[in-house]
């Protein structure tokens, strides 16, 4: 068989990789120079790169209470949605009646937008007495239906001998899911960790609704909050976004290899 | 026992992975700093002020501008003493700017300062230098 010549994919994924990256360069390089977007000519490298800039941003707010409560609703959210997407997509390889239907549902419901449920959330949320705390924050991001499918997918490639084995030896259900299931998806868990805590971190629209004092405000919010307080933002406002994206690149590096296995995982079956 | 078909993992396998290792350094990094803020956060802020031949001026009027939300406002006031020393023990910013002024003397010009957190204790490299056209 023939062997194609390895360099021209290479290549190719080379400037793919460098057309991705630049853009974060930019911001990380306008975060420690300041420099207006619009210069001409702009500089590849920072002149005079200075870190003032990070210090401005974590004075202008109380950017380490808006970390802070990212950090505890992000945290809500990754432990609640390992915990009870495990137990929905171990539902889902079992055979019930109505199955068929219960996945229907979960499929149509990923049609339907947040911003549509919005309403019902907000008043479920008020009914419970939950706005403005860090579980209303969470709540609705507790299970997320493309999360419980990601872990379907791996519990189906379990052989169904294992299932049976352990149920011989006298597991019940649960003792199964997290000793026999989990130890086995830990690249399921490694996706449900990065695609849920990435979703908490970045969302605005739920924060913005169900929080009322500043002091239970989130980071995307305080970015809002610093743009309105600021008019001069450009080296200010890229380091804010450096700051807001660090912990997510940070653990989506920590776990990339399980995350690409995570969600590769099922795909090939068949 | 049933349990005991299912091998625990050992201590080490938990501690000593990527999870738990670059984290804890972060944790580690994050206490460091926040002990070295504490001991170096007493808002000083200490200088020279010399004249255009480079001699100490005594009694020369040497002010603290802070940042306050889009401009620099006058936070306090000292005078240099005869070797030309100052020293502010009240400042609360990370951005700030010092200038110096002595009638018959002359004005400096007024120097940015930036900090890496508030109330940073600060000595300037540079004098402030008073001519009569600054």
């Amino acid at each position: 068989m023939k062997r194609y010549p390895r360099w021209p994919i290479h290549l190719a994924l080379l400037a793919v990789s460098f057309v991705m990256l630049v853009p974060f360069y930019w911001v990380l390089k306008t975060s420690v120079s300041g420099e207006n977007i619009f210069s001409y000519p702009p500089s590849i490298i920072p002149q005079n790169p200075i870190p003032y800039y990070y210090v401005d941003v974590w004075y202008a707010i109380p950017f380490a209470r808006f970390f802070f409560n990212s950090v505890v609703v992000s945290a809500m959210t990754v432990v609640a949605n390992v915990v009870l997407n495990a137990m929905a997509g171990y539902a889902l390889t079992r055979h019930f009646h109505g199955k068929t239907l219960v996945m229907m549902l979960f499929l149509s419901c990923m049609m339907i937008p947040f911003q549509a449920t919005i309403i019902p959330a907000y008043l479920i949320t008020a009914k419970l007495n939950l706005l403005d705390t860090y579980l209303g924050l969470a709540l609705p991001m507790f299970s997320t239906i493309i999360c419980i499918f990601v872990f379907k997918a791996s519990f189906d490639a379990v052989p169904r001998s294992l299932i049976d084995a352990a149920k011989i030896d006298g597991l019940s259900e649960w003792k199964i899911i997290w000793k026999v299931m989990m130890p086995l998806a830990k690249s399921a868990m490694a996706t449900n960790v990065i695609l849920s805590f990435i979703w908490s971190w970045n969302n605005f629209m739920w924060p913005l609704i169900s929080t009322r004092s500043p002091t239970m405000q989130t980071l995307p919010l305080g970015l809002a909050r610093f743009l309105s307080y600021q008019e001069d933002t450009t080296g200010a406002l890229y380091a804010f976004c450096i700051m807001v994206l660090a912990p997510g690149l940070l653990l989506f590096l920590l776990a990339q290899k399980e995350f690409v296995q995570g969600l590769t995982s099922g795909a090939t079956k068949g | 026992m049933i349990d005991d078909d299912f091998r625990r993992p050992d201590w080490k396998g938990w501690l000593l992975n990527r999870f738990v290792l670059v984290p804890l350094t972060l944790v580690v990094i994050a206490l460091g700093w926040n002990a070295f803020v504490m001991t170096h956060n007493h808002g000083i802020v200490a200088g020279r002020v010399l004249d255009a031949s480079g001699a100490p001026v005594e009694g020369a009027d040497v002010q603290l501008w802070v940042f306050n939300f889009a401009t620099f406002s006058v936070k306090a006031s000292t005078t240099t003493k005869p070797d030309g020393t100052f020293q502010f023990d009240n400042n609360p910013s990370h951005n700030i700017q010092v200038s110096a002024e002595k009638p018959g003397v002359g004005r400096s010009a007024r120097i940015s300062v930036r900090l890496y957190f508030q109330s940073e204790d600060f000595y300037l490299k540079e004098p402030l230098r008073l001519t009569n056209g600054a």
